[in-house]
């Protein structure tokens, strides 16, 4: 009779170390999780989760079975040209391949610069105040509706601050609690990432590089789902705002705004139109986002009066605003570079997952959008939901684990990314700030906020499956190329 | 070999440091004594002071100069007005009992602020008032030196904050007949149909004279900004001082 220890020892070291290599991928995960939710360093995170789960994938081969290793091709290494031909797709190729995106997020930082330095962002903000006047609602929802269209075009830390700097001493000065004012504000600045083209290409370089599937534009994500998650956002902000303020008392502060430097004159009213410019271009004609930015940022140069001075001034004033918007993205640069290698090695590591979690794992898009959205929560303090945090472990995995649609899987992950980490959660950058600005504290702030992270994110899911769930089978990413 | 064991700490820090919120970079201004800027400060009239009061209003981009100083003249003399019927009805008394009166709740809390933005005090409907300490307890020092109290004397800022506040309590109860609440400007309109607003400055040019005139103080009661931004930053008061004068002489400008 075969004795249980010998069962165990055929089991896990005769030939099956892909079960081993799965629990403890599975335990480095948590790990991972743990350490991204602790508020630790993401860029040294995924640096080193990358390294152990080279080792492990790598390493897990010497052991595999061989029936594991022959449904396994991407595991077959030939030799050492193999194993270092990998090596360099995992640490060269693959951030490497990201500096597309990185191009297209510092253009965006630029125009969103020139948006400041023009006036045209404070001009549209103050115009529409002007419109609003005491009456706290109407100006919230004029307020959220500008904010949103503002933030498909502007991306980053300098220009929420910029624009927050603006509306939250407005609504604040309508009697509108601060906490209710930063929620507002902050839920509207998320609604419009939805279609911001510097964060489509961020996040789309998750999943796949734009030669893999050219379909997969901006255009046809906004027109298909972009527009209906973004406009979910904005509604589900402000009726909540509304329900917020209705049941809150009016309050008036003593305050000093202290001085932020030359007060701009509004910009000239035909400008207003140019923050827009580069997303219409895109979605409209396909047009390059980068040619859209240096279109509208050159004209609201010049049509703003920006650049009468000599061409060696003008030349300075375009290069400081490169830098201040390079600036304004360098936090999150390293981390986005090292983000590749992990997307990368993951595909390593996914058999091992599949061995674990291939049978429990849901296959079924329905179930995946209930589960995700039982889960939003978990996308809160940069956890296993967010791509802007332990959510591209997760992503590797169920990227691997299952065969789903690309535009499912980026409408998947963008929910937890943009209405629950950016737009509802204390560890984004700009909402921190926005939290010292007002004194708001954290916890009446995510009072209001993660209501509203599980009211629109719950919607965009069934958005989700209804207009994303069932595409056809050359949207698959096992049709990647 | 060294017999010191191995300093794995900045190893450590390097892995587990902490994100970093991003902030933005404060403009620099030249540094300003608090006394000096006091008393270029002391010298702007009680009611021109409204390019900086407007600057701080939503609405400013639709009110002219002329109007900002009818307006400035207007609220200023409402918030004399209930003042003294305040003292009429009630009595002399002193802010704290006066809030007594009034039937509010008074807190005084001690809470760190940023320079950004710095929040002296709070009034929430019906009846609770904030006042933050803090502000007040980091210039405790600077408001017993002689070259300060020959500007604002013995005053109490806590007090003068409570009545600000205490004014924008009456506003509530008597919004229906207050000129800061009835005084409306037209924001658009098509055809019969218009949407009017009132202005918030109003609101705080009352609340200010009421507490000037209530209290008694000898100074504009919007010197108080620039000396409680300065317990937390000389650079930001400093700031904050330049933004008032270089107001101060566009409105002259302007006139």
């Amino acid at each position: 009779m075969v004795s249980k220890k010998f069962l165990f020892k055929k089991t896990f070291f005769g030939g099956n170390m892909e079960y081993i290599i799965g629990i403890i991928l599975l335990l480095t995960f948590f790990g991972l999780a743990w350490y991204c939710i602790s508020g630790n360093n993401l860029m040294i995170g995924f640096l080193i989760i990358t390294i152990i789960w080279t080792v492990l994938s790598f390493g897990g081969t010497l052991g595999a079975s061989a029936d594991f290793l022959a449904q396994n091709e991407a595991l077959k290494f030939d030799g050492l040209k193999g194993v270092m031909a990998a090596l360099n797709k995992i640490f060269q190729s693959a951030p490497e391949g990201w500096g597309t995106t990185l191009v297209n997020v510092c253009w965006g930082a630029w125009f969103g610069r020139v948006l400041m330095e023009t006036g045209i962002a404070s001009t549209l903000i103050r115009k529409t105040v002007e419109l609003g006047g005491d009456k706290p609602m109407v100006t919230i929802t004029l307020l959220n509706i500008v904010t949103a269209i503002i933030f498909t075009a502007m991306t980053g830390a300098g220009p929420v601050i910029a624009i927050g700097v603006i509306v939250l001493p407005i609504l604040m000065s309508l009697g509108v609690p601060k906490a209710i004012a930063m929620f507002s504000f902050m839920g509207s600045v998320a609604a419009g990432i939805f279609i911001n083209p510097v964060n489509f290409a961020q996040y789309r370089a998750f999943f796949i590089t734009p030669e893999q599937m050219p379909e997969f534009t901006l255009g046809w994500y906004a027109t298909k789902w972009g527009y209906v998650a973004l406009i979910i956002l904005l509604v589900t902000t402000t009726i909540l705002s509304g329900i917020y303020l209705a049941k809150s008392k009016t309050s008036h502060a003593w305050a000093a705004t202290t001085n932020r430097g030359a007060q701009q004159k509004n910009a000239p009213f035909y400008t207003l139109i140019l923050p827009i410019v580069p997303v219409v271009l895109k979605i409209w004609l396909d047009f390059s986002v980068i040619g859209g930015f240096v279109i509208a940022g050159f004209a609201a140069l010049f049509l703003c009066g920006k650049m009468k001075g000599s061409f060696k001034e003008n030349c300075q004033l375009v290069n400081k605003l490169y830098y201040d918007g390079v600036v304004d993205t360098a936090p999150l640069v390293g981390f986005l570079l090292t983000l590749p290698m992990f997307n990368q090695v993951a595909s390593y590591a996914a058999p091992y997952f599949k061995v674990i979690l291939g049978e429990v794992f849901p296959k079924n898009e329905l179930v995946l959008c209930i589960m995700f959205a039982v889960l939003l929560c978990m996308g809160l303090f940069r956890g296993p939901m967010t791509l802007v945090g332990c959510g591209a472990a997760t992503l590797g995995v169920v990227m691997h684990i299952g065969d789903f649609s690309v535009p499912f899987l980026y409408a998947l992950f963008a929910i937890p990314t943009i209405t629950v980490n950016i737009g509802s959660c204390i560890t984004q950058s700009w909402v921190a700030w926005g939290l010292a600005y007002t004194k708001v504290e954290s916890k009446d702030f995510l009072k209001l906020s993660i209501p509203n992270a599980y009211f629109a994110g719950i919607l965009q899911y069934v958005a989700t499956f209804i207009l994303l769930g069932s595409l056809g089978t050359t949207w698959l990413m096992s049709a990647v190329k | 070999m060294s017999d010191q064991p191995m300093d794995l700490r900045p190893l450590f820090d390097g892995i587990f440091g902490k994100q970093r919120t991003v902030l933005y970079k404060r403009p620099d201004f030249e540094r300003r004594n608090l006394d000096d800027m006091l008393k270029e400060l002391a010298k702007i009239p009680l009611l021109q002071w409204d390019r900086y009061v407007f600057s701080r209003e939503p609405l400013d981009g639709r009110i002219s100069a002329s109007q900002r100083q009818v307006y400035m003249q207007k609220a200023w003399d409402c918030g004399v007005e209930w003042a003294d019927k305040s003292k009429i009805k009630y009595g002399n008394l002193s802010a704290e009992k006066f809030a007594n009166a009034l039937g509010m709740e008074v807190e005084y809390v001690s809470m760190p602020e940023n320079t950004d933005r710095v929040l002296f005090a709070e009034f929430r409907e019906p009846n609770h008032i904030r006042v933050y300490m803090d502000a007040i307890n980091r210039v405790e020092e600077f408001l017993n030196s002689d070259s300060i109290k020959d500007i604002i004397g013995d005053t109490n800022i806590a007090d003068i904050l409570l009545l600000h506040e205490l004014f924008h309590s009456i506003e509530e109860k008597h919004k229906k007949e207050i000129y800061t609440r009835i005084e409306k400007i037209k924001l658009w309109s098509i055809g019969f149909f218009h949407y009017d607003s009132c202005l918030v400055a109003l609101s705080e040019i009352a609340a200010m004279a009421f507490a000037y005139r209530y209290s008694g103080i000898k100074f504009s009661p919007y010197l108080i900004d620039v000396i409680l931004v300065y317990g937390y930053s000389q650079n930001e008061a400093s700031g904050l001082y330049e933004e008032m004068i270089e107001l101060f002489n566009r409105r002259l400008e302007e006139i």
